[in-house]
């Protein structure tokens, strides 16, 4: 009985942990890139319209399979000039931590490749 | 003898003080009846995302660091909104409604809803109760060494069109905050009033380093070099200057 208990209480700890990170990133897109790309990931946020080049859309499966984990992470450390794209995405290198960051790579992930995530892509 | 008229006289000032304060405007009173249960007047700022959305008012803790005294006294008498889409802008913005056609390109944005599309509701103070508010806040500095260190150089003027390059293409502020009414993102404080609202050393300073003053906040710091931030700031001001309601 209490080797059940034990391996049920391992099992929900496994299962939690990474609900719990994936609660954080949300948090994090919610608050910080959500103005721009939008609630639901579209690039269609609020501040859209007085922008002259529109914020990436995040649900958009073709392009986004073109970019890998690294030039993602890289773009939100250091912002769009470090892979030759706009100033009007800012480093937030100062804001989010390196964790913060790979987590927040892995929500936009799910925003856009839900299909190849399940299908275990491996996105470098 | 000299005892007892010490204890009389000693006893009737503690019975008149209160009562020549109180014939004045208290300012600290204000804040505590109408400021506190919305602005934080104790900090320290908020430290994780989920205290950042209880904000319902901009910390006025550094707020003797962070203003300029006449610009108070004015807008405690006529409050209007600084930032468009308030203080915390989630609780501002809303999807696109399905009946709402699609602006050009087919795209639809998430828009601004409620409260926020109607003026500030906000307490309206007289000239004498803003004043004496005014003193106590001007009085609120714990941010004196960030404060310190920063030294403004009016001598890095721009014109104006030169600052809205730097502002738009170069940092790309432009995307939060409003350089001219309408014209601009709505997540930011508006900038066009920002030199008469602000002191020029923390302007430089928030600038420089945001989480310095708000560490959840959702400005980046865009790593603005020595120059440009002396040369944003005395735009800001020079900005500020302009008469954006002549029309």
């Amino acid at each position: 009985m209490r080797i059940k208990m034990m391996i049920i209480a391992a099992a929900t700890m496994f299962m939690a942990a990474p609900l719990l990170h994936a609660e954080e990133a949300y948090l994090n897109y919610k608050t910080y890139c959500m103005q721009c790309h939008g609630m639901h990931g579209k690039g269609n946020g609020v501040n859209v319209p007085a922008m002259n080049i529109l914020p990436r859309d995040h649900s958009d499966n073709a392009y986004m399979m073109k970019r890998t984990n690294t030039e993602i992470f890289k773009v939100i450390k250091y912002g769009g000039p470090a892979l030759n794209k706009s100033v009007k995405m800012p480093p937030w290198g100062d804001t989010f931590t390196d964790h913060e960051i790979t987590e927040l790579v892995g929500h936009i992930r799910s925003l856009c490749c839900e299909k190849e995530l399940i299908r275990g892509v491996n996105f470098r | 003898m000299t005892m007892i008229r010490r204890c009389v006289f000693a006893s009737m000032a503690a019975l008149m003080l209160p009562m020549v304060a109180t014939a004045a405007v208290d300012g600290e009173k204000i804040i505590q009846q109408r400021c506190a249960y919305c602005h934080d007047m104790k900090g320290p700022a908020p430290q994780t995302i989920r205290q950042l959305w209880k904000r319902d008012a901009p910390d006025l803790f550094y707020a003797g660091n962070k203003y300029r005294r006449e610009w108070l006294v004015e807008w405690m008498q006529k409050p209007v909104r600084v930032r468009p889409a308030g203080v915390n802008y989630l609780r501002a913005i809303n999807s696109t409604p399905v009946t709402l056609k699609k602006t050009k390109k087919g795209r639809k944005y998430d828009i601004l809803w409620g409260k926020y599309l109607k003026p500030l509701q906000h307490e309206i103070l007289t000239k004498a109760e803003a004043e004496a508010v005014a003193d106590v806040l001007m009085s609120l500095k714990p941010h004196y060494d960030l404060i310190a260190s920063e030294h403004f150089d009016p001598s890095k003027k721009v014109t104006l069109d030169q600052g809205e390059i730097y502002i738009d293409k170069v940092y790309g502020c432009e995307s939060c905050h409003q350089i001219e009414p309408g014209y601009g993102g709505y997540t930011g404080s508006e900038l066009y009033t920002a030199g008469k609202r602000l002191q020029p050393e923390f302007m430089l300073s928030y600038i420089r380093r945001p989480k310095n003053w708000d560490p959840k906040i959702w400005m980046p710091n865009m790593h603005v070099k020595e120059e440009d931030l002396q040369k944003i700031v005395n735009y800001l001001i020079l900005l500020s200057k302009e008469d954006f309601h002549a029309n």
